[in-house]
């Protein structure tokens, strides 16, 4: 049986500690949204991060649209991106802002989950792409950096309301879900070939 | 003569719709999805996507926020004449991408590849892309596709030149591993919409993937037999993969395999993948000879599929 929890950032280490990996939570409290270039304004380029993450150790890899209505900022849409093209700065992401919980489309690799074990934080991924389900959970509270690194890119802070559900991929005891998933895809490939008469030991010609 | 004020019209209407609403051959691919799927997470999955793309079309807001690359296809008749003429018209689609951005039906995703800068409209070097097809008449059809990052950036458009020694099951083996590869953890927000290039240049291959991907019909059949056995033959085969919704387990992992091909050098035969997300956006619009509007269902870019 899947379990269920609704988690309020800041989160402690026992918050995330009684996750598995499979299981459903929904986001609740303070976040923020990182990016290709936030990450590299930070680790590449050695900027500070504008603001503090200790109240708000919960990432969402990102780049929401949000427009500029009657002087307030509107989000239009919402869907999380995918983490692996992050894994050169996620360890020192984790690290060094503290993080309990990342979320994010697809996963993150072998050096962040190995710094997630050691810091206690997750990984939750969607199994929908649902953005008109999510974007009455969130709330827009500001914006860094957004006239250098432009809208998307930006740090949006935002406050979540029961935001999700997202499932707990890689848990902090450094499992991964989708590892079983790829053992499985793997085998239903070879009978697959096998079906469509592709000898296991087929090998190309070698054109170059 | 079209005048410029129409066409600009209706290219902003054809982004808009095209952002936010998903053609039905794509509402009923996920229904019928939802009625075949027997994992429970998947099912539940498979329903809040299609709940969310109904609401995208009620709310006219994006279906997904990754509105991704611009990208127009043109199909102008011989005797088709518009005010401005082709400059004009590539003019006026840089100004319905840059106005369908700032109003939020596309986010401001294009940016410079190197720097990162972000112009703010999704109009730089090169882009927004334009491809034309001539055909018989005075028509002019407009189709955009906003073509995700998902299932472009994270393996799902690839290519190889297999050897013509290694025929049908070389080009079915590498894009059976191409796809596994790039559906790993969901990276292409599948089941996807697979089209496949055979022949020609590389780049010819990789178009016609592209267009195979975003342009066909769910459920259409290339019309000549040994390609559409092809397509069915993948289309179970990556079916039992067990891929399904987001890459985390499920029944469906493929809406479509759509082939398109092109006479060859067969010293190597070119095959390209090109892998269309599951929240698939195109819109197409017809300006008749006469100046009357039409919106279309489908792009009818491959004659009658």
């Amino acid at each position: 049986m899947v379990a269920e929890y609704t988690l309020n950032a800041p989160l402690r280490d026992e918050d995330v500690e009684q996750l598995e990996i499979g299981d459903s939570v929904y986001l609740s409290g303070a976040a923020f949204t990182c990016r290709s270039r936030l990450h590299r304004y930070v680790f590449d380029e050695d900027h500070e991060l504008p603001f503090s993450t200790n109240a708000r150790n919960m990432l969402i890899h990102t780049g929401p649209i949000v427009i500029r209505e009657d002087g307030q900022w509107k989000l239009v849409s919402f869907m999380p991106t995918s983490s692996i093209r992050f894994e050169k700065w996620g360890a020192r992401s984790v690290e060094e802002w503290g993080l309990k919980l990342i979320c994010g489309k697809t996963t993150m690799g072998s050096r962040t989950i190995e710094m997630m074990k050691q810091k206690r934080c997750v990984h939750v991924s969607p199994r929908s792409v649902s953005p008109n389900l999510w974007v009455d959970a969130i709330r827009i509270e500001g914006v860094y950096l957004f006239d250098e690194l432009g809208s998307i890119e930006a740090a949006w802070h935002l406050r979540l309301d029961r935001l999700g559900p997202f499932v707990v991929d890689i848990d902090c005891h450094g499992r991964n879900l989708f590892d079983g998933i790829n053992r499985l895809v793997d085998e239903n490939r070879n009978k697959a070939l096998a079906e469509l008469g592709i000898s296991s030991c087929f090998s190309y010609t070698k054109l170059y | 003569m079209i005048k410029r004020s129409l066409y600009e019209r209706v290219l902003f209407e054809t982004i808009c719709r095209g952002s936010t609403v998903l053609s039905e051959d794509v509402c009923e691919a996920f229904a019928a999805a939802i009625d075949r799927e027997v994992f429970p997470v998947a099912k539940t999955g498979l329903e809040k996507t299609l709940e969310s793309i109904r609401l995208s079309a009620i709310n006219s807001t994006p279906a997904c926020p990754d509105t991704g690359w611009p990208i127009f296809y043109f199909k102008v008749g011989d005797e088709c004449a518009f005010e401005g003429g082709f400059t004009g018209l590539e003019d006026a689609a840089r100004n319905a991408v840059r106005n369908a951005t700032r109003k939020g039906y596309l986010r401001s995703t294009m940016k410079h590849p190197l720097t990162g800068a972000d112009p703010g409209d999704n109009v730089g070097m090169n882009i927004p892309d334009f491809t034309y097809r001539f055909v018989p008449g005075e028509n002019l059809e407009i189709t955009y596709v906003a073509k995700g990052g998902g299932s472009e950036c994270f393996g799902g458009t690839r290519h190889r030149v297999v050897a013509f020694a290694d025929g049908i099951s070389g080009i079915e083996k590498f894009v059976i591993d191409s796809f596994v590869d790039s559906t790993r953890a969901g990276a292409i927000c599948p089941p996807s919409i697979l089209g496949i290039g055979i022949g020609g240049t590389a780049n010819i291959a990789a178009n016609l993937a592209k267009e195979a991907a975003c342009l066909r019909t769910i459920g259409s059949r290339h019309p000549e037999p040994m390609i559409a056995k092809i397509e069915q033959d993948l289309y179970v085969a990556l079916n039992s993969l067990g891929v399904g919704i987001m890459g985390a387990g499920g029944s469906t992992s493929v809406f479509a395999v759509n082939i398109e091909y092109a006479y060859t050098h067969i010293a190597g035969v070119v095959v390209a993948t090109s892998s269309n997300c599951m929240i698939a956006r195109r819109a197409s619009s017809r300006i008749l000879g006469d100046s009357s509007v039409q919106p279309m269902q489908q792009p009818d870019w491959f004659e009658g599929r």
